[in-house]
């Protein structure tokens, strides 16, 4: 026989066997793969993990020590969903768990290490992961982030949660959805304290992964006041393998994993830790079709789910900034990070929201001149009824803070246009103007009546009189255009996408906060430094064309 | 209003007055450090020199820093777990407004201050006696600007205020609900300011009499 002959009969013998393997089901693929497994364990040693697992009879699971219904130690016992599907797999292989205790921080660490062979800890499968880890598929279980709030609160879908202040944590993947949803984060470094905080009712809504509400939803007292609104942001979580040396280790967990959905064990397991379970009753019908039953079905894309993408674009300058801040690192010892910088969504975020805030400086001060003219004219008139109009408006705008002028302004805006950015934007800059104008307009009137009692003035028009009145209440005109740009950034309340709203988006999904809070400090005070600038040199005008008159 | 009723908390108004003693407290903490800080400005500006170059130009950046930009700053850009001398640093959330505001206050009682010091230098102790009722101003500014807090989660009357609102099912009812927040915070600062404007005529009579017996 030539070797071309050799050739061709052995690609004929692949061909034939791997449709045969396609039809096999998982039961027998996974019995064929321990048996060859449990075969090389009796020959050599090998670096193979299954191989070492099946020949020391037990494997090293790294699960939660804390994470209520799915996996706790308390009294040396452990317990909880993860728990007992640890258990079940390694039944499953035929060997005894050894748990070794792992958190968020190092559940991947230990696995690429050696330190475990799998790790089953509430783990996300993303994109990102999957460069570090081999995930098992298909997934044993998937989260969503819900919102929970008071059960009288009306919030059914994304239309409701524009412009309302939701607690998240920072660095949630899914916090990008909110903000693009027009919501306002207040953010937090724990989940932990999101309950305490709902509680306490310092939070209306808060957003959080379903797994991590679970165990506050089996308290009565809470679920009798709070409710999940709606849910979003899937995230299958998957148990995970090292890379390197774990291929037939990884085989076998897809298979055993691709049996329990089909045959109900991570759905029983579930329902009896009281674990939301619906995504698994849809798993099990899919490990039920005939094509998904089969020994090639973890790899077959109709069955398995894809991994989350939360791979952001790069901005085309990323790599410049990232060796700048590499280089300040360096030469100064300053962990300067830049992420506004770095990603496509961030940049976008961070020049609208340097836009947005230029043009509510701009657009404040212009008010606040125009309501300052209009309410001075009016509050230095003669007509009683007009004085005491103006005198009653001004008087309200100075009894009602900022914040409550602003939601007021935004509230009445809504009833006159949709909801957007721009609504947003302009009610705000009306609030601020209407504001410092009032104060401001109340010191142009008081300069007007004393004007009016000088000697020196009498004979004087109205305008005439109006043009001093502004050179001499012109400090005070000052003091209310710089206030009403100082108050711009109280303008995200309301939803304005200004660069305090913009950096603290930005900040809720990616790292740096330290740096960028420092930035915004440094452009709000220069910006008003900047107006400051102007405004002197308003009044020196107004000053000079008052002492010309 | 007898629409707004059914809708209201009943434990609506108590946590109300609550939220409104917060506001006053964050405004106290904040007008004692701003006196604190602002005596120790207007004293080095006074004084002249270097020192005063440099209290004037810290009292010119604390003027342009806005309230609710410091706010998100101390919130944000102090690590949870930064200590000094073993003393957390992080501020809480009542605390970061108050601290937010210590710049204006820390601004204005400097600018009053040194209004104060060159009066009494020049002889004239009731004019640096005017000190007082602009403290007292700043004061209710502070109760004013203390509402920012329910932007970060602060408890205060705002706070519980929109909390409130957001239950309301008509935006009448809402406006309602908001006309009582001004009235609530208006009643006290309007009764402020009168007093203050009272306090100012009574200082200017006697200081315009002082000057009369004391020109031949």
């Amino acid at each position: 026989m030539s070797p071309r002959q050799i050739a061709c009969a052995l690609i004929c013998l692949l061909a034939a066997a791997l449709p045969a393997r396609a039809q096999e089901t998982p039961d027998a693929e996974l019995r064929r793969v321990l048996d060859e497994a449990r075969a090389a364990c009796a020959t050599t040693p090998a670096p193979d993990r299954l191989v070492r697992i099946l020949c020391d009879g037990k494997i090293r699971i790294g699960v939660r020590d804390y994470y209520p219904l799915f996996a706790t130690h308390e009294n040396g016992t452990r317990q909880g969903f993860e728990v007992d599907v640890a258990h079940a797999l390694s039944a499953k292989l035929g060997v005894e768990p050894d748990f070794t205790r792992v958190n968020a921080a190092n559940r991947i660490v230990l696995v690429a290490e050696d330190r475990i062979d799998l790790t089953i800890a509430t783990m996300g499968h993303n994109t990102q992961r999957d460069g570090q880890v081999r995930f098992i598929r298909p997934h044993y279980y998937q989260s969503e982030t819900i919102l929970v709030g008071p059960r009288a609160l009306k919030v059914a879908g994304w239309a409701d949660v524009r412009e309302r202040t939701i607690c998240a944590t920072v660095g949630n993947g899914s916090n990008t959805d909110l903000v693009s949803h027009g919501a306002r984060l207040m953010l937090f470094d724990e989940a932990g304290v999101l309950p305490e905080h709902l509680r306490s009712e310092t939070c209306t809504l808060a957003a959080q992964d379903d797994s991590f509400f679970a165990a506050y939803f089996a308290d009565p007292a809470f679920a009798a006041a709070y409710a999940p609104k709606f849910g979003f942001a899937q995230v299958p979580w998957g148990m995970a393998v090292a890379r390197s040396g774990s291929d037939r280790l990884a085989h076998a967990l897809d298979l055993i994993s691709q049996i329990f959905h089909r045959d109900g064990v991570f759905l029983d397991l579930a329902r009896r830790h009281k674990v939301v379970s619906a995504f698994l009753e849809r798993q099990q019908g899919v490990w039920n079709r005939a094509d998904c039953n089969t020994a090639t079905g973890a790899t077959n894309t109709a069955c398995i789910l894809p991994a989350l993408d939360t791979e952001l674009e790069a901005t085309s300058f990323a790599r410049p900034v990232a060796a700048f801040e590499k280089w300040v690192k360096g030469t100064l010892g300053v962990d300067l990070v830049l992420p506004m910088l770095k990603t496509a969504p961030a940049w976008s975020l961070f020049k609208t929201g340097v836009a947005t805030s230029l043009l509510l400086i701009v657009g404040a001060l212009s008010a606040t001149l125009v309501f300052a003219m209009v309410l001075g004219a009016v509050q230095g008139s003669r007509s009683w009824v007009l004085h005491g109009a103006a005198r009653a408006l001004t008087v309200t705008l100075q009894s009602s803070p900022i914040v409550l002028t602003l939601v007021i302004a935004s509230a009445l805006s809504h009833a006159l246009f949709p909801a957007s950015a721009a609504t947003a934007i302009g009610a705000a800059i009306v609030a601020l103007g209407l504001t410092n104008g009032a104060n401001a307009g109340q010191a142009i009137g008081e300069a007007m009546a004393t004007l009016r009692a000088e000697p020196a003035t009498r004979g004087l028009g109205e305008a005439a009189l109006f043009s001093r009145a502004l050179g001499r209440s012109g400090s005070q005109i000052v003091a209310f255009l710089v206030n009403a740009a100082k108050g711009t950034p109280t303008a995200s309340f309301i939803g304005a996408p200004e660069l305090l709203t913009a950096l603290t988006d930005i900040t809720s999904f990616s790292s740096g906060r330290i740096t960028t809070y420092w930035l915004l400090l440094i452009f709000y005070i220069l910006v008003v430094m900047a107006v400051v600038w102007f405004c002197d040199r308003l009044r020196l005008r107004l000053e000079r064309s008052h002492a010309a008159a | 209003m007898t629409r707004l009723l059914p809708h209201l908390d009943p434990d609506f108004l108590s946590q109300f007055l609550t939220g409104m003693t917060v506001n006053f407290e964050i405004a106290a903490v904040a007008l004692a450090l701003g006196l604190a800080l602002g005596l120790l400005l207007a004293w080095a500006r006074v004084g002249g020199g270097a020192a005063g170059v440099a209290a004037a130009s810290i009292i010119g950046l604390m003027r342009a820093a806005p309230t609710f930009v410091v706010m998100f700053f101390l919130l944000n850009a102090i690590p949870r777990n930064a200590n000094l001398f073993g003393l957390p640093l992080a501020p809480s959330g009542m605390m970061a407004v108050a601290a937010s505001l210590v710049p204006y206050s820390a601004a204005y009682v400097a600018d009053a201050g040194v209004a104060a010091i060159r009066q009494l230098r020049a002889g004239s102790p009731l004019g640096a006696l005017l000190f007082l009722p602009n403290v007292t101003r700043a004061f209710f500014v502070l109760v004013m600007s203390s509402g920012a807090g329910a932007a970060i989660g602060v408890n205060e009357a705002i706070a519980v205020l929109l909390r409130q609102a957001e239950l309301m099912p008509t935006l009448g009812d809402r406006l309602i609900l908001f006309a009582i927040g001004v009235a609530a915070f208006g009643i006290p600062l309007q009764t402020g300011f009168a007093l203050i404007r009272a306090l100012q005529r009574r200082l200017s009579r006697v200081m315009m009499r002082q000057q009369e017996e004391t020109t031949p």
